[in-house]
């Protein structure tokens, strides 16, 4: 991976039954790259996310991970070594406050035992340490206010920034983000394109994601692949799939 | 407010067996032994969010397993604590398998229902072990050679045992653990995708609260000096499940005062026999119908502190 290719699919087939979800997709994700993910209902764009972060396992084909075969690891195995992802439809603890949500982004981080807990020591520290990171993080992202506010009492658009700042807690190298901008309003889309703009290019997370406010991926994708019955019919720039007419059959319909 | 003032309460409770009658003690040291009972049922189904109800079998299986130990090989009750706590845990994670298996709701509950069914038929027909359906006697209690032959004596024993699993599960709750427990119940994919282990908590949160169920069923045992199958029935499984409704599903402090008030509050109709299962119905529509969230959640109001999870620094 001398080339800085984070995430390497070959010939991803998922099937749920007789239907054929995902249909031999291969693509190439590289360090600090936006890819979007784009296509009409029912393309496969959720399914290939989820066989990604191991919430759905690929019936054939290769999900390499800086150059680790991942396809048969357990979502919280996959989340573990750097690739986390976002939900379509908000994936917060709704009964947990802002500031534990990013606690449990940071769990597996956190170095404390379950008998350091219980009898002292640097478990507790270590406890400690995580809860001013979790708040740190708040305040860098302008929402330290809302540490102690249950998750759910939040408005959507709080709701998306620590969704993202949890996936981001870890300092993972590749980011996954299913329908971010669901829900908001023009400002905060806009607010939006700037943070994923600035988390590829400073920080040089890759990103991958599954949009359908498609003035939001025309401006900030790098790359844009488009799915259509489960098949990869386009991968190329926001211009060049654009002009592209097999992209505009896949969403007229196929007359 | 600083939470280590909490630590008043059980110093204050210190001088109270003095203005007690024999009878009273001993109701107090009944309300003693359901708080650890409470601890461990609600984390499971309060803070975990899965509807175990295989509680009364850790409970059981902690009070025969501290009173075989007793009468059987003679050995002290103190020594008794932990492998009641062993056996209590290990019947945790036991129970937890068909959770783990994707069992949920409705299903979970039969399942874990008939696991402590099933407990309560191996103490009926075990006769050699636990005397059958006839009961058992427990051998008098003693702490370190001190005899526990009064009930004033043993509520100290509890006291400390209740503030042990009190602070143990208090810290549990406040660490990446506790937080994994809620995050399952709130979003089992999602705590996945943040790096929890889910199966792995799910173990553990049975697994402690059978454990500290457990050293309520060794408190039990000498509580009552008599151990028969009859006091682990379907009666004290709804007893334990009102004290958690009524106190507050996934408070601490909720299975505090839930203990408090189901083994209180059916003294009053003392005379009337029967009635005490009337009254938990009455208190669990009560509370389920004006304070959903339980008693604690009235404290709640009045100072976060008495929220369960708070975070300081």
């Amino acid at each position: 991976m001398a080339d800085g290719t984070l995430l390497q699919l070959r010939d991803v087939t998922v099937r749920f039954g007789g239907l054929i979800a995902v249909d031999s997709v291969s693509f190439n994700l590289h360090a600090g790259e936006i890819c979007a993910l784009i296509g009409p209902n029912g393309a496969g764009k959720t399914t290939l996310f989820n066989s990604i972060s191991g919430n759905v396992i690929a019936d054939s084909g290769s999900i390499l991970f800086r150059g680790e075969e991942i396809r048969h690891l357990t979502p919280h195995e996959i989340s573990a070594r750097g690739a986390r992802r976002t939900f379509q439809n908000g994936g917060l603890f709704p009964e947990l406050t802002a500031l534990e949500n990013i606690l449990v982004g940071l769990h597996a981080q956190i170095d404390s035992s379950f008998l350091g807990l219980l009898f002292g020591g640097k478990s507790v520290a270590a406890e400690l340490a995580a809860t001013q990171q979790a708040r740190e993080l708040l305040d860098l992202m302008g929402i330290g206010a809302m540490a102690n506010q249950k998750a759910g009492a939040l408005s959507g658009g709080q709701q998306r920034m620590v969704e993202i700042v949890r996936a981001l807690a870890t300092n993972p190298p590749l980011l996954l983000l299913d329908e971010p901008a669901v829900g908001l309003a023009p400002l905060g889309r806009q607010q939006l394109a700037t943070v994923i703009h600035m988390l590829a290019r400073e920080r040089g997370i890759g990103i991958l994601l599954i949009e359908h406010a498609i003035e939001l991926v025309m401006s900030v994708a790098d790359r844009v692949i488009v799915l259509n019955d489960g098949r990869k019919v386009a991968d190329a720039s926001p211009e060049e799939v654009r002009a592209d007419r097999t992209v505009l059959e896949a969403y007229l319909g196929h007359a | 407010m600083d939470r280590r003032l909490f630590w008043l309460v059980p110093l204050a409770l210190l001088p109270v067996p003095l203005w007690l009658n024999p009878y009273q003690q001993y109701v107090l040291n009944t309300a003693l032994v359901y708080i650890p009972v409470g601890i461990g049922f609600n984390l499971v189904v309060g803070n975990l969010g899965l509807l175990a109800f295989s509680n009364v079998a850790y409970f059981g299986l902690g009070a025969y397993t501290s009173g075989v130990l007793m009468a059987q090989l003679g050995m002290p009750w103190w020594m008794t604590i932990i492998p009641a706590a062993s056996v209590g845990g290990l019947a945790g994670s036991i129970a937890s398998i068909p959770a783990l298996r994707g069992v949920r709701l409705f299903y979970l509950a039969i399942m874990t229902l008939a696991f402590g069914e099933l407990m309560r038929w191996t103490y009926i027909r075990w006769e050699a072990l636990t005397g059958g359906s006839m009961g058992m006697a427990v051998p008098t209690a003693d702490l370190l050679g001190w005899p526990l032959d009064s009930d004033r004596r043993k509520f100290y024993v509890f006291l400390a045992l209740v503030v042990l699993t009190l602070t143990l599960t208090d810290r549990l709750m406040r660490s990446r653990f506790g937080r994994a427990f809620l995050a399952i119940k709130d979003n089992e994919i999602s705590a996945a995708a943040m790096g929890v282990a889910t199966d792995r908590y799910i173990v553990l949160a049975f697994a402690w609260g059978g454990a500290v169920v457990g050293i309520g069923g060794a408190m039990f045992a000498i509580s009552v000096g008599h151990l028969s199958p009859v006091s682990f029935d379907l009666t004290e499984l709804i007893r334990q499940f009102a004290i958690i409704m009524v106190g507050g599903l996934g408070s601490l402090i909720g299975a505090i005062i839930g203990a408090a008030i189901i083994t209180v509050a059916p003294q009053v109709f003392i005379s009337f026999p029967g009635f005490d299962e009337l009254v938990f119905g009455i208190l669990i529509v009560l509370v389920i119908l004006f304070l959903p969230r339980g008693l604690s959640s009235l404290l709640a109001r009045v100072h976060p502190a008495f929220t369960d999870r708070f975070y300081r620094g």
